[in-house]
């Protein structure tokens, strides 16, 4: 089977591509240009370009559509554009199926501009005759997720915080190996066409109980005091000085994280049974595999 | 109110079908999704913080109005069902009570409902006290639990399939 995959060098692709290159045959869309390895052909191009996105999917049977572009200023606009040049290629190069990553909570009609421009971007790829098959994911629990990166940076460097009242909001985060091992099993899986699946992890928490959680396998035990009035451009502005998260991505984060972000059913886990990873074991995998680059 | 002294109310709709799955995340959405109701029939006065515990309302994210136990999830082919235990909070004369958001079969129809029994608020008029006492509660507290459940059920609506 031939599989394309957009957004290949990002956290998700990343953890993505092994899992699909023992069974498919490759090609990689990057902005850079990357070596060619056995099985995987890297591409350069760019999603926002018509030319780029023809030239990727010719010949695909899947398509993986792991972009975004949050941290621009006007991410929305671009996000839409790309999926719009997605969906007709692939539908000109008569491709199968597409998978898309999506967001839990986006069918909020309050949802931020974030989650907004991620069910926008998931029209707008089905908008096309080609089907689509959309998980829908909360906060990915791996070294790179900007959500997971800013709660453990807050964590390791204050010893109190005042945040704002979305921490009581109450989440379920999903492992990076779990999410990748999900994107793989949908993949040519014609019970998924056509299909959205909401990709919950095993726990349901809030973003305080996952900071406490962290913070405990951290070894630290931060002072947390919620107040009503932090607005999320007083809170991006705070993560921007104090984590490695710029405020373009912050900003929009944190607007995302007022909105309640929960599974709403479990069809996904018959479709590719396997055993979720526990938050404890994915956030420690994630601090493992900080050591070992340490270490290397 | 029933002989207790405990007040009861139910506030159900009719839809076509199931807004749920009958699972432990069908369960736990449908709680989700009514205190987001809470929270925007108030404009955010009304808060639901969850807690290790549990959960509270709060009034501007502040005084807790009311408290509850984790949710008890249940699902089965009839019946989806999440049910809080109310424990403390200044709308409670004293812990006791719940309050059943549930999915249940009804012949060819789904019944959407929210349920709540044994409730004992503190603004209601005591049995044998002067009707006025109980004011607060007829015309604010209860219209406002009313007013919610009809926006949830809205929410539901424009979910469903979603």
């Amino acid at each position: 089977m031939k599989v394309t995959v957009f957004g290949a060098t990002g956290v998700v692709g990343s953890a993505l591509l092994p899992l699909l290159v023992s069974d498919h045959e490759l090609v990689v869309v990057s902005r850079s240009t990357q070596a060619t390895e056995q099985a995987v052909r890297w591409v350069e191009g760019d999603a926002s370009s018509a030319d780029d996105v023809a030239r990727a999917v010719e010949g695909a049977d899947v398509v993986y559509y792991l972009v975004h572009s949050l941290g621009r200023r006007d991410f929305e606009r671009q996000d839409q554009v790309a999926a719009e040049n997605v969906a007709a290629a692939c539908e000109h190069a008569r491709v199968k199926q597409i998978v898309y990553l999506g967001g839990l909570g986006d069918d909020d009609a309050t949802a931020s501009p974030h989650l907004r421009s991620r069910r926008e971007t998931g029209e707008r790829l089905s908008a096309g005759a080609v089907p689509v098959t959309t998980l829908r994911a909360a906060m990915i629990v791996g070294r790179g997720s900007a959500a997971f990166e800013t709660i453990v940076a807050l964590v390791d460097r204050l010893p109190a915080m005042i945040t704002p009242s979305w921490v009581s909001t109450p989440t379920q985060p999903i492992a990076l190996a779990d999410v990748s091992r999900y994107l793989a099993g949908v993949c040519a899986n014609q019970a998924a066409f056509g299909e959205s699946f909401d990709a919950g992890g095993p726990e349901v928490m809030t973003y305080r109980q996952m900071m406490e959680r962290i913070a405990l396998l951290r070894g630290r035990r931060p002072w947390i005091l919620e107040v009503p009035v932090l607005t999320p451009r007083l809170s991006s502005l705070w993560l921007h000085l104090v984590t490695p998260v710029g405020a373009s991505v912050a900003r929009p984060l944190i607007e995302g994280l007022k909105s309640p972000t929960i599974a709403r059913e479990e069809r996904l886990r018959t479709l590719v049974p396997f055993e979720l990873t526990s938050f404890n074991d994915a956030a420690r995998s994630a601090f493992a595999h900080d050591e070992a680059a340490l270490r290397a | 109110m029933l002989a207790s002294g405990g007040f009861e109310s139910t506030q159900r709709v009719l839809a076509s079908g199931p807004v749920v799955e009958s699972s432990e995340s069908g369960a736990r959405w449908l709680g989700i999704a009514y205190w987001q109701a809470v929270n925007r029939v108030t404009r955010g006065g009304v808060r639901a913080r969850w807690t290790n515990d549990g959960g509270r309302l709060t009034l501007l994210g502040g005084a807790s109005l009311l408290s509850f136990g984790t949710p008890e999830l249940a699902f089965s082919c009839e019946v989806v069902s999440c049910r809080y235990a109310i424990q403390r909070g200044l709308l409670a004369l004293r812990a006791g009570g719940s309050v059943t958001i549930a999915q249940r079969r009804a012949d060819e129809e789904v019944e959407l409902s929210v349920i709540v029994e044994e409730y004992l608020p503190r603004l209601a008029a005591r049995r044998g006290a002067p009707k006025w006492t109980g004011t607060l509660y007829a015309k604010c507290q209860s219209p406002l639990h009313s007013a919610v459940s009809r926006h949830y059920f809205e929410l539901l609506a424009s979910r469903a399939g979603g």
